[in-house]
C-alpha cells in the first residue's frame, strides 16, 4: 500500500505542470480563499527562500517567472501564483494518498503556516509507517506539533518505530493516545522500552503489544513504570502475559491501588501463592479496573460509595506516611557515607 | 582433573565427618527451614476469616476492611481540667461531643411516645462524661492531648466504644465500683469522670498493665482526687508464676491465679465496704481483635499462646462469675470485651448466668439495652441480632469498636 504510494507520488513529480492547469487553481482559490491572501502571501516569501529549489519540477516556472519580476503588481500576483502551483502540487498528492478533498483541506488549514512542502513530507512519512489517511488527519488535527518536526527526525524516529514492531497498523491507537511518540527524546523512549525489557523481563514481542495497547507507559517515570509492573506481579500476582492482555500499564498507579487493597482487605481478593492458588476466586481483572466505580463497587466489591470514599482517604494518608516512614529511614543512610 | 580430585578428597572427608557423627546427633538440616513462617496477625486474620465469615455472613466484609483500616478515636474530656475550655476547642475541630448529643436527642422521644414513663432509672446513663468525636465518615483526628493549665492532661484519646460499656453502668453519686481488668485504664479514667464513684477499686493482673494504668491515672487525675475517691490500683500478680512466661502450663497457672486474685481482692473490698450496692465492670482479657491484626508483639494469636487462646472463654466466664458474686442482690455488672466473637460476649454470658443459677442458686438477670442502643445509633453501628447484649461493629464510616457490653443484675 505504501509503496504504492510512493510510485504514485514519484510519477506524478514528471508530470510537467501546465499553465493551464495553474490559472485554474489560482481562480479556484482566489474565490475560496481571498480572506487568507495575507497570509498566503507571507508564506510564499518564506517558501522562496527555502524549499522551492529542492523540487526540479517547479524549476521550469520560476524560470518562465524571471522576466516579470520588475513590478510590485505582478510580484505579489506571481508570488501568488507560486503558491498556488505549489499547493497544486502538494493537493494533488494528497489525494494521490488517498485523501479526500475534505481532508485535504482540513490538513492545509492546520497550521497555515506551514511550508507544503514540509506538510507533504510529513505526512508522507506517516503514510509510509502505514497510518490510512483518515487517522492521519485526527492525528494532526488533535497534535499539530508534529508538523513543525524537522523531516530528519521524523525519517529516523520513523525507522526506530519501525524496528520497534509499531509500523504496519500498529500505530493508529499509539498515535491517537500518545502523539508524542514523535516529539518526545530518542534516550527517553529508549529508557522506557529499557525498563520494560530488562527489568520487567517482557519480551520483544510483549513489549512491541504493550507499546501498541497502552502507549500512555511512554509518558511514564521508568521508575515508576518498574514498581508498577512489580506491584501487578508480585503484590497482585499477574504474570506478564496477562500484564499485556489486559492492558495493565495503563492504570494509574493510585486508582489500582485503591480498588485493590480495598478487595484485598475487604476479604475478595488474594495473593496467589507460588502455584497461583488462592483461598477465594479472585475476580477478573477486567471488572476490578476497567469498569466505572459504580459498577466496581455495584459488581466486584458489592460495598457503597461513601464507603469507598473514607477508604480512599485513609488509604492516602497511610500511603502518604510510609513514605515520610520510609524517608525517615532512608535519610540516615544517606547522610552516612 | 584437579577439580575431580578434589572433589573426591571432599567426598571423602565428608564421608568421614559423616561417620564420626553419632547416630542420634544426626539431623536434617533443612528442618525448620520448610515450616512457613506465618506472622501472627496473618494467623488472626486467617482465623478471623473463618469464624466471623460464618457468624456474621455479609456483613463481614465491610468489618473486615474497617478492622484492617485506621480506627477512629474519641476525645473523653478531662473533667478535672478546664473542661470547658477544652471542650469548646474541640468544638472548634468540628468535633462533637455524642454523650450530650444521644441523651438531648434521646430524651423527647418517650415523651412523643405511648409509653409515657420516663425509661427507668437502669437505663440512666452515667452522668458528667464528655466524649468527643468527629462526624460519620469524617477522617480527621485528634492532635496529641496537652498538659493543661491544672498539671493534668487535656483530654484522653481512646476508642469511643469503649465509652459504652461504662455509660451503660448507669452510676449514680455516691456509688461503689469494682473495675476488673482495669488497663490501659481509658474505662477506669472514665468512671472517675463520671464523679459518682465513692470508692474505686481497680485490679489487673500483670504488674506492667497495671503500672499503665497508674501511669494514666497520674497525669489525669490529681493527687487528692484519687485520694478522696479512694481510688485503689491492685495487681493480684501472679507474680512469681509472671517470670516463667512461655510455658503453656504456667500460663494457665497464671490464669487460676488471675481468678484466685480477683476472689481475694473481693473478698477483701467487700470486708471494707458496708452493705451498699456495688457495681462492677468486668472487663474481660479477650482475643482484642483490632490490636491482634496490626500488633505482631505479644499477639494472642502466636502458635505458641494457641492453648491460652483456647482457654480464654472459661477464664471469661470465671472472672464474670466473680463479680457477679462481688455485688449484693440489686447490684449491677457489666461485661464487656474487645472482640466480636460471640464464643467470648454472648455465650459466656449465658453460660455464667447458667453455671451461677446452677451451683449458686444465684439468679441473675440480664438486662435489655435496646433504648441504650436507639440513643447512640448515630454514631456508631451496631449488631443487629445480639442474643443478649450489644455489639458494636467497626464500619468505616464509624471506625469504632469492636466492642461488646451486657448489663446484668443479680437478683438474688
Amino acid at each position: 500500500m505504501a509503496a504504492l504510494g510512493r510510485q504514485v507520488l514519484d510519477g506524478h513529480r514528471l508530470i510537467p505542470l501546465t499553465w493551464s492547469l495553474i490559472a485554474r487553481q489560482t481562480t479556484r482559490l482566489g474565490g475560496q480563499k481571498r480572506t487568507t491572501a495575507f497570509l498566503l502571501r507571507k508564506l510564499t516569501m518564506v517558501s522562496s527562500g527555502g524549499g522551492l529549489g529542492e523540487s526540479p519540477s517547479v524549476e521550469p516556472q520560476k524560470y518562465v517567472q524571471e522576466p516579470e519580476h520588475r513590478t510590485g503588481l505582478t510580484q505579489c500576483l506571481l508570488e501568488k501564483q507560486r503558491t498556488a502551483v505549489e499547493r497544486e502540487k502538494v493537493v494533488s498528492s494528497l489525494l494521490d494518498m488517498g485523501f479526500s478533498d475534505v481532508h485535504v483541506n482540513e490538513l492545509l488549514s492546520i497550521q497555515p503556516g506551514t511550508h507544503p512542502q514540509q506538510l507533504l513530507d510529513i505526512i508522507s512519512e506517516l503514510i509510509l509507517l502505514g497510518l490510512n489517511p483518515e487517522p492521519v488527519c485526527v492525528a494532526l488535527k488533535k497534535s499539530p506539533q508534529l508538523l513543525k518536526l524537522p523531516v530528519m527526525h521524523m525519517k529516523k524516529r520513523s525507522s526506530y518505530l519501525r524496528k520497534l514492531g509499531l509500523g504496519e497498523g500498529k500505530l493508529k491507537r499509539v498515535l491517537y493516545s500518545c502523539p508524542e511518540i514523535f516529539t518526545m527524546r530518542q534516550r527517553d523512549i529508549e529508557s522506557i522500552v529499557g525498563v520494560l525489557k530488562e527489568k520487567c523481563l517482557f519480551t520483544v514481542k510483549q513489549v512491541t503489544e504493550i507499546l501498541h495497547r497502552c502507549p500512555c507507559v511512554l509518558r511514564e517515570d521508568p521508575g515508576e513504570l518498574e514498581y508498577k509492573f512489580q506491584y501487578a506481579y508480585f503484590r497482585m500476582g499477574i504474570k506478564h502475559v496477562d500484564v499485556v492482555k489486559t492492558d495493565f500499564l495503563q492504570y494509574s498507579m493510585t486508582k489500582t491501588k485503591e480498588r485493590h487493597v480495598f478487595l484485598e482487605r475487604l476479604g475478595r481478593y488474594q495473593t496467589p501463592d507460588k502455584k497461583g492458588q488462592t483461598l477465594v476466586p479472585n475476580p477478573l481483572l477486567r471488572d476490578i479496573l476497567r469498569v466505572s466505580e459504580a459498577e466496581f463497587l455495584a459488581k466486584t466489591a458489592c460495598s457503597s460509595a461513601e464507603e469507598f470514599g473514607v477508604f480512599k482517604e485513609l488509604l492516602a494518608r497511610e500511603e502518604e506516611e510510609s513514605e515520610g516512614r520510609m524517608a525517615d529511614a532512608g535519610s540516615p543512610e544517606e547522610a552516612g557515607p | 582433573m584437579a577439580a575431580l580430585v578434589g572433589r573426591g578428597v571432599r567426598d571423602m572427608l565428608k564421608r568421614a565427618d559423616f561417620m564420626t557423627v553419632p547416630r542420634r546427633q544426626r539431623h536434617k538440616k533443612k528442618w525448620a527451614a520448610t515450616e512457613p513462617k506465618f506472622p501472627a496477625t496473618r494467623l488472626a486474620l486467617q482465623n478471623f476469616d473463618m469464624t466471623y465469615s460464618v457468624q456474621f455472613g455479609d456483613l463481614w466484609p465491610s468489618i473486615r476492611v474497617s478492622l484492617l483500616s485506621e480506627q477512629k478515636y474519641g476525645a473523653l474530656v478531662n473533667n478535672f481540667a478546664a473542661w470547658d475550655r477544652v471542650s469548646a476547642e474541640l468544638e472548634q475541630l468540628s468535633a462533637r461531643d455524642f454523650v450530650n448529643e444521644a441523651i438531648f436527642h434521646g430524651e423527647p422521644e418517650p415523651k412523643n411516645g405511648q409509653t409515657a414513663a420516663p425509661p427507668p432509672a437502669s437505663w440512666a446513663c452515667s452522668p458528667n462524661l464528655r466524649c468527643f468525636t468527629f462526624a460519620r465518615g469524617d477522617v480527621s483526628r485528634f492532635p496529641p492531648a496537652r498538659l493543661g493549665s491544672l498539671g493534668v492532661m487535656d483530654y484522653y484519646l481512646m476508642d469511643a466504644a469503649s465509652l459504652l460499656p461504662v455509660l451503660a453502668l448507669g452510676l449514680q453519686p455516691g456509688d461503689t465500683v469494682l473495675d476488673l481488668c482495669a488497663a490501659p485504664g481509658g474505662k477506669t479514667l472514665a468512671l472517675l469522670q463520671t464523679g459518682c464513684c465513692r470508692n474505686l477499686a481497680a485490679n489487673d493482673l500483670s504488674t506492667s498493665r497495671a503500672g499503665r494504668l497508674q501511669k494514666v491515672l497520674h497525669s489525669y487525675v490529681p493527687q487528692d482526687v484519687r485520694d478522696r475517691n479512694r481510688v485503689r490500683v491492685t495487681s493480684w500478680d501472679g507474680r512469681k508464676w509472671g517470670e516463667l512466661e512461655g510455658d503453656i502450663y504456667d500460663r494457665v497457672f497464671s490464669l487460676v491465679a488471675e481468678i484466685q486474685a480477683v476472689w481475694i481482692l473481693t473478698e477483701s473490698w467487700l470486708y471494707h465496704l458496708s452493705a451498699r450496692e456495688v457495681w462492677v465492670l468486668v472487663d474481660v482479657p479477650c482475643t482484642t481483635d483490632r490490636h491482634s491484626l496490626h500488633e505482631e508483639e505479644n499477639n494472642i494469636f502466636k502458635r505458641s499462646r494457641k492453648k491460652e487462646r483456647q482457654m480464654l472463654p472459661m477464664l471469661q466466664m470465671q472472672l464474670l462469675a466473680a463479680g457477679l458474686l462481688a455485688t449484693k442482690p440489686g447490684g449491677h455488672v457489666v461485661y464487656s470485651t474487645c472482640s466480636l466473637s460471640h464464643l467470648q460476649n454472648e455465650y459466656v454470658v449465658q453460660g455464667t448466668i447458667e453455671l451461677l443459677a446452677n451451683q449458686y442458686d444465684i439468679k441473675v438477670h440480664v438486662e435489655d439495652l435496646t433504648h441504650f442502643r436507639k440513643l447512640f445509633m448515630d454514631t456508631f453501628s451496631f449488631f443487629p441480632s445480639c442474643q443478649v447484649g450489644e455489639l458494636v461493629i467497626p464500619n468505616l464510616m464509624a471506625n469504632f469498636g469492636p466492642m461488646y457490653f451486657c448489663k446484668m443484675c443479680r437478683m438474688t
